[in-house]
């Protein structure tokens, strides 16, 4: 096993590599430059010259992406031309911002998918079911942003269940030390700011595992109606095993490899989805980051944080795929 | 009605109601016939309604984007400037609710002047000491003018700009020198006269003093910003003399300042313990936040916000009272056929800026008949042409132009509002639908505002567009000049390609004017050649509303952003 995970990691770095390439070329083909977003109306032909010599973006493109290469090979992802933050000072205070989402999100759409998803498969061609079906299909059709704005106007703005924006009210006074509000708040024992963290999460959690929701919901449908129909648990009703053990033991433990397998593909599209769910409400984690520094043409801080999001992305598919050596004991990597 | 702003929402980033180009919204000086306030001690007064303010609590207050760094000399934004004014005092200042009403604040008065206009005295405050302990005093105001006359070649231009466009850096600058006479004197003297040498400071946190102690400590000149302490607010960063302390930036979150309880001007002590502000990339979501009740205070709402909020008893709407701004239909002349002053005068006819602000500014808007807002120093009306759609055909007529000659490209941002232009997208639609009325034929173009769209402007790229200024501070230079028709060198700049020698001379003058009355004779005779050449259309002043809840009280609106908290309370 040990040997497969090394063997996977190091399989990883040809993708970043070849990733990189692409994300370097994909951001300089892009219309305009950091420096004309930087000056803005106090642009001259004359300072765009000289800022662009400033900051090496006339070099030839190979050389500013060997450039680049050099530097993140040393653990240096670079800084924004617009606030001269670095790439890993922004991540570190952003990314537990965008975890807690995506996280909060995937627990949300497992947390509510799985179990429907099983009781629609039970239930098959009655009204449950169909009830289910429509829920999954809004899930997946509704625009993030539309059921954002949406959940925002009716929960915060009209009923006040719930706050609009953010990740905790300021003025609850937590100090940050981890950037995880969950964990801040439980490290300075402020149960009030736990709960509050609770409520900012819940309705961008709502939109944003929306769509995972629905997808786990159907692919749970499927698995469980399609074990059902195997031998083995006819064999193992015919044994007289309860409803409950027949599920837990039989049905479900193998109805979990493709759901498992979607929840690890999943993660791809919350992050992406993270990008329009944190703007609708102002939740300050990477993909807002990302959006302001493409609009910006930040070169580097655009391609540290892709390539970031890429190695997000490899990591989460190999948990899923040792996952699966643990669902299935058939399942043995060498 | 729930709101739902795709195109808003997709460009996330376009920061909405900043200052144009990165341009802090400040503000400054009085129209040449207001004598500038000298009182230092004059202090803004509750009204009857609000007579007993209370003291404490933590107010939050929504910006359209985050704080940038935190040393206001290295920042030409709106949102850092906002937070930054609280913190950061200079010599002069500006009085909260007026656009130019010009005061003393580390200084005990205004400076005195020598008779050539080269050499200006300040006597400043004794016992006055920065936020960390230090003592204010000459010395230190050196420093500080030294630090950005000096700063690194590395921060110039795209960081701190305001110390370059205002006096130039090094060798170049204006600013020959600055001395302290003793603690409490200091001389600032000047290579040439220079007009705006107070109207220009005075509301800009960017000429703030901070404490030399702190910013040796924090590498503030660190070539490289992403390496100094200070900018970053790392434990450190803006500590000036104001009425608000930093206490702490979490980057993309929020920006705390706190009362000072021993600041120096006892009548201006803050009421509130702690003010809070949050960036907010959406306006839709700022609202959301206001009626959900996670901020106080929407900084700006939009215009078409109004109406939902002033009928709610819960919330207020801030009229910010005088405009500071211009939105105009903006034309390079190097582009045909906007060379044509035939063409350039139907389409002035042709426009009906009424009907643009009923639709697009909720009433909080004026025609505008000036490339700067009537509260400029040194405005006059102009009398330019107004709405009348058989004049324009007329000229149509007279500019000898027909058929593919008469198609206008027009530019508009495709993802942003700005307080001159809440809407660009409907904005360019009804100006075309009038244009077409006078016998053109419009074409659009957009382009993200900050993706390219300024710069290509600015560079020249564009033959119609719309575009505008929030000031920096209500001068006619800020306007005419740096907003619009700067000359590089002798040559006309290339955004609009326009530019007479004699309009460069009477720039020239009134910047360089040792005495008011020769600054106001150049800058009366620079309108003069304007509205005779009409170069482009100036289209509305605006007053971008502002939003909080009703128990907020004593907040003073100024049409330019600059707005000190310390007045303001919360009736909880």
């Amino acid at each position: 096993m040990l040997k497969y995970i090394i063997r996977r990691l190091l399989g990883a770095i040809p993708v970043l590599l070849g990733l990189s390439i692409v994300v370097f070329s994909v951001v300089h083909l892009i219309p305009g430059d950091p420096i004309r977003s930087l000056l803005g109306q106090h642009a001259t032909p004359e300072l765009v010259v000289e800022i662009r010599a400033r900051m090496g973006l006339d070099r030839p493109l190979y050389e500013q992406y060997f450039i680049y290469l050099g530097q993140l090979l040393s653990g240096d992802l670079g800084k924004s031309v617009v606030n001269n933050r670095t790439v890993i000072d922004e991540l570190t205070s952003r990314f537990p911002a965008t975890i807690e989402l995506t996280v909060g999100a995937l627990l949300l759409s497992i947390g509510l998918g799985v179990p429907l998803g099983r009781l629609a498969a039970r239930h098959v061609q009655q009204w449950s079911d169909g009830v289910i079906t429509v829920l999954s299909l809004l899930g997946i059709s509704i625009p993030i942003f539309v059921l954002g704005y949406t959940l925002q106007y009716i929960f915060a703005a009209q009923m006040h269940l719930l706050p609009a924006s953010g990740r905790l009210d300021p003025r609850l006074d937590v100090h940050f030390q981890t950037n995880f509000v969950f964990v801040d708040s439980i490290l300075a024992l402020n149960g009030e700011a736990l709960f509050d963290a609770f409520k900012h999460l819940i309705l961008p959690a709502f939109a944003l595992g929306t769509i995972p929701f629905a997808i786990i919901t159907r692919i749970t449908r499927a698995a469980v109606l399609d074990v059902s129909n195997e031998d083995y648990v006819r064999t193992a009703r015919a044994k007289g095993l309860t409803d409950s053990r027949v599920n837990s033991r039989h049905i479900m433990r193998n109805a979990w490899l493709p759901v498992t397998t979607v929840i690890g593909l999943q993660v791809g599209g919350l992050l992406a989805g993270a990008v329009i769910t944190e703007t609708v409400f102002s939740w300050p984690g990477v993909g807002s980051y990302i959006v302001n520094a493409i609009q910006d043409h930040d070169y580097l801080v655009v391609q540290s944080t892709i390539l970031l999001f890429a190695l997000i992305f490899l990591v989460v598919n190999l948990i899923v795929d040792i996952g699966y050596a643990f669902l299935n004991p058939r399942i043995r990597y060498s | 009605m729930v709101r739902l702003r795709i195109g808003v929402l997709i460009a996330s980033a376009a920061i909405v109601f900043a200052a144009c180009g990165g341009a802090t919204s400040s503000s400054a000086a009085p129209p040449a016939s207001q004598a500038p306030t000298t009182s230092a001690e004059a202090s803004v007064q509750p009204s009857a309604a609000e007579a007993s303010p209370k003291d404490g609590g933590r107010m939050v207050v929504g910006l359209p984007g985050d704080m940038v760094l935190a040393d206001p000399t290295l920042v030409s934004d709106s949102n850092s400037s906002s937070i930054e004014l609280n913190v950061v005092e200079g010599l002069l200042g500006v009085k909260a609710g007026t656009l130019g009403d010009i005061e003393p604040v580390l200084a005990t008065d205004l400076p005195t002047k020598s008779a050539d206009g080269l050499t200006y005295t300040f006597k400043l405050r004794t016992g006055v000491k920065f936020h960390d302990g230090t003592d204010f005093n000459a010395d230190a105001v050196v420093y500080n003018y030294e630090r950005q006359k000096n700063a690194p070649k590395e921060l110039r231009d795209a960081y701190n700009y305001y110390f370059g466009a205002v006096f130039g850096w090094a060798e170049n600058s204006n600013l020959v020198s600055v001395k302290a006479v003793d603690p409490t004197t200091v001389e600032f003297k000047l290579k040439t006269p220079q007009s705006n040498f107070i109207i220009a400071q005075a509301p800009l946190p960017q000429f703030g003093i901070q404490s030399p102690t702190a910013l040796k400590a924090g590498d503030a000149d660190n070539p490289d910003p992403s390496k100094s302490k200070y900018a970053q607010g790392q434990g450190t960063g803006m500590v000036g003399t104001g009425p608000f302390k930093f206490k702490e930036w979490v980057p993309s979150d929020h920006t705390t300042i706190a009362k000072n309880p021993d600041y120096w001007n006892k009548d201006r002590v803050p009421h509130l313990d702690e003010v809070i502000f949050r960036p907010f990339a959406d306006q839709s979501a700022e609202l959301n936040a206001l009626q959900a009740g996670d901020i106080d205070l929407a900084q700006t709402i939009l215009p078409s916000d109004v109406d939902t909020l002033k009928t709610d008893p819960k919330y207020q709407v801030v009229d910010r009272g005088e405009s500071c701004n211009v939105g105009h239909l903006a034309m390079n002349h190097a582009h045909k056929p906007f060379d044509n002053l035939h063409i350039r005068t139907a389409i002035a006819y042709a426009l009906n800026k009424q009907s643009y602000l009923d639709t697009f500014y909720a009433g909080l808007a004026e025609a505008a008949d000036n490339w700067m807002p009537p509260a400029s120093q040194y405005y006059k009306k102009l009398n330019l042409p107004t709405y009348n759609l058989d004049k324009a055909k007329a000229e149509v007529a007279a500019s000898g132009l027909s058929g593919d000659a008469l198609t206008l490209e027009l530019h508009y941002p495709s993802d942003t509002a700005r307080p001159y232009m809440p809407d660009p997208k409907g904005l360019a639609e009804a100006i075309a639908s009038d244009l077409e009325a006078a016998g053109f034929k419009v074409t659009f173009k957009t382009a993200g505002w900050r993706t390219g769209y300024t710069a290509d402007e600015a560079l020249g790229k564009y033959p119609m567009w719309l575009l505008g200024w929030t000031c920096d501070w209500p001068g006619p230079d800020n306007f005419l000049q740096t907003a619009f028709f700067h000359f590089d060198g002798n040559k006309p700049n290339p955004e609009f390609a326009y530019g007479p020698p004699a309009l460069k001379a009477d720039f020239d003058k009134g910047a360089t004017a040792p005495d008011d009355a020769t600054a106001q004779a150049a800058w009366n005779d620079a309108q003069d050649i304007l509205a005779k050449d009409l170069p482009t259309v100036p289209l509305v002043h605006s007053k971008p509303p502002a939003a909080a809840k009703a128990d907020v009280k004593g907040f003073l609106g100024a049409g330019n952003l600059n707005e000190p908290l310390y007045p303001v309370w919360l009736d909880r």
